[in-house]
């Protein structure tokens, strides 16, 4: 294996991949658009407390906490309250008893129902649990027995309270990092069907260079501009080894997954036909973290799963090896997994 | 004393359970041109990607430049050069960008990209994409391709198929220059009037297997009929034709009753070519 051959056809695959056009414009257009979009997210957390209350009989003391990071809406039912939850409208929603005035009185046991979004940050589900307790204090003044039934309304998520902008970092990076495989994979078919793999190797270009000259050429795309995403929008202020690990490891496991796209293509179109329905469910584990509850466990069998948590454990909450180490270890398993399976399909094709 | 370039013995090579070349043996002589010919289907391009190591023969044994191509076909493809019949250039990059990157593959120190495009006649046209060429003009670059690492031997498919007279002939300029160079050339090819004017050697192949080899003027002499062909007025005034085979112990009478009976406008003799030899052994034509 000589490397003035795999840099030479390295070089080549670059030249090509920038003079695509449509490669050439998503890839530039589409870094400059996502740390745009990013800047042009909210960078702090919006952390006033908007919950919807259902109370049959008022007790006087709900009217006067009003104002001040807390805003409570009145609502007539408690389907219309879950309802509220479910859409966003309202952190927390709580259900009042009808008797809950007489009882403060006798100082007899009191039951309030608390409804929760699924991603609601154990944090603010204790706030809301304190506040009624409070409440119920400061309405009969004295500490009373208050038995809260928390009810949640879809999965329950831990403690993944963080600005928009760092919640949508780990999507864009996979998204940067997948948009190259399309790119790859268009190479890889053009130069099968095209036939000229076949002109390359009948020189002294091995099929093992062949293969790492294209590994190269993917690692490079994906990576780079990935890497550039990241400074440009201090994804790497934090743990920037393991982030630049993971980043590196998905940059193996799209080229592999390019292997066998460019395998199975023939063209542009059919690239694209295999590419975007595997770069969608790809998209998925990221679409859990932009917003969470929205999927469940089965999106860990998705290999761009490890690669989005780690990202987002390590840039947004400033995760070590000791937490992640398992995710990069299955993420290079995948890696093995695609690269072989790359390789056999592609080897197939061109002998 | 002049060695052999390439040696193949016994050679087979099978798809599954298609035979496509069967058992064939045969040399070429440093510096010769063989043309192969055969129609499609016969195996000429199988044996050409066995010779140059794209595939491994199922039986049987090729020493290119006195390497096994099996065991070690790096060694030899970085001695040949392989024109290919269906063209296979990077059309988004010039002639200029893909000879060099094949320079550099070959790893060809100093290498003159000019000097080789003005050889193909395609000087002014260096630095222009390959997907502006016309087909002659991407064909003259294959060949010139081919030729980057100055190859001991070069095989060419079909170099001109298709190709506009004007290009034609630059290829086979090149093609002799080649040889006059010192190179072996392995010429595929099913246009005869090529292989004839070109080749040192043709060999006929056939279902797979080599059903001639040998020079062009002694295959003319062992299969090959003259004849002389005459143009005579009809009773109307149409113009007939007629066909006299020489050398036969009745051609003297046959002549004589032709000027004796008929009014002849114009004859000439005929020599065989390569096309009627091959049906005349095979039974079926070069294009069929």
């Amino acid at each position: 294996m000589s490397w003035p051959i795999i840099r030479a056809l390295v070089a080549k695959d670059l030249t090509l991949f920038f003079r695509n056009r449509f490669f050439a414009f998503i890839s530039v257009l589409g870094i400059v658009f996502y740390i745009g979009i990013y800047f042009f997210m909210p960078s702090s957390v919006d952390e006033a407390l908007d919950i919807g209350l259902y109370a049959p009989v008022l007790p006087p003391i709900f009217e006067q906490v009003q104002g001040e990071g807390l805003s409570i809406e009145l609502v007539d039912s408690v389907e219309t309250l879950e309802e509220g939850v479910t859409e966003g409208c309202y952190l927390a929603g709580i259900a009042l008893p009808p008797d809950i005035m007489e009882k403060l009185a006798t100082g007899s046991k009191v039951t309030v129902d608390v409804y929760f979004a699924a991603d609601t940050p154990q944090e603010l589900k204790d706030a809301v649990t304190s506040l009624i307790e409070e409440l119920a204090y400061m309405q009969s003044g004295q500490m009373l027995a208050v038995d809260i039934s928390e009810e949640i309304i879809g999965p329950d998520m831990l403690g993944r309270q963080i600005p928009p902008r760092d919640r949508i970092l780990p999507f864009f990076a996979i998204f940067i990092i997948l948009t190259e495989t399309l790119g790859l994979s268009s190479l890889i078919s053009e130069e099968i069907e095209s036939r000229t793999a076949q002109a390359l190797l009948i020189t002294p270009m091995t099929i093992k260079g062949l293969f790492l000259a294209k590994g190269i050429t993917g690692v490079s795309l994906a990576f780079g501009q990935a890497l550039l995403f990241m400074l440009a929008t201090g994804g790497l202020n934090q743990q920037p080894l393991i982030i630049l690990l993971t980043l590196l490891l998905a940059s193996l496991l799209v080229t592999g997954i390019g292997f066998l796209l460019g395998s199975a293509g023939k063209d542009l179109m059919s690239v694209m036909a295999w590419g975007l329905p595997a770069m969608i469910i790809l998209a998925v584990p990221a679409f859990g973290v932009m917003f969470p509850g929205t999927v469940s466990d089965w999106v860990k069998v998705i290999p761009s799963y490890y690669l989005v948590d780690t990202v987002h454990l390590s840039a947004n909450f400033g995760l070590g090896w000791g937490d992640v180490w398992q995710n990069l270890l299955i993420l290079l398993g995948f890696d093995i997994a695609f690269f072989g399976l790359g390789i056999i399909a592609l080897r197939r094709k061109l002998t | 004393m002049v060695g052999d370039a390439i040696v193949a013995e016994d050679l087979t090579y099978r798809y599954g359970q298609l035979l496509a070349v069967d058992h064939i043996s045969f040399k070429v002589a440093e510096g010769e041109i063989l043309g192969f010919l055969g129609p499609n289907g016969a195996g000429k391009s199988t044996t050409v990607k066995v010779l140059t190591g794209q595939l491994q023969p199922k039986e049987g044994k090729v020493t290119v430049l006195g390497i096994d191509v099996a065991h070690d076909p790096e060694k030899v493809q970085a001695q040949i050069g392989v024109c290919f019949e269906i063209t296979n250039l990077y059309e988004k990059m010039s002639a200029e960008e893909n000879l060099k990157l094949f320079a550099r593959l070959f790893g060809v120190p100093h290498f003159d990209a000019g000097a080789l495009l003005e050889r193909v006649g395609l000087e002014g046209r260096e630095h222009d994409r390959v997907e502006e060429y016309s087909k002659g003009m991407k064909q003259r670059l294959m060949v010139a391709r081919a030729l980057v690492n100055q190859p001991s031997i070069l095989f060419l498919d079909e170099p001109t198929d298709g190709l506009d007279p004007a290009s034609a002939d630059n290829i086979r300029k090149v093609i002799l220059e080649e040889r006059e160079r010192g190179a072996t050339v392995f010429l595929t090819t099913h246009d005869m009037m090529e292989a004839d004017k070109l080749s040192d050697r043709v060999g006929f192949i056939n279902q797979g297997k080599i059903v001639a080899l040998d020079t062009p003027h002694n295959l003319k002499q062992q299969y090959g009929k003259r004849a002389l062909r005459a143009q005579v007025a009809g009773p109307d005034g149409d113009l007939e034709s007629r066909e006299i085979i020489m050398d036969q112990p009745e051609t003297a009478g046959a002549v004589q009753e032709l000027f004796g009976r008929e009014k002849v406008v114009t004859i000439h003799s005929e020599e065989a070519s390569l096309e009627d030899i091959f049906i005349d052994i095979t039974g079926r034509g070069l294009t069929e």
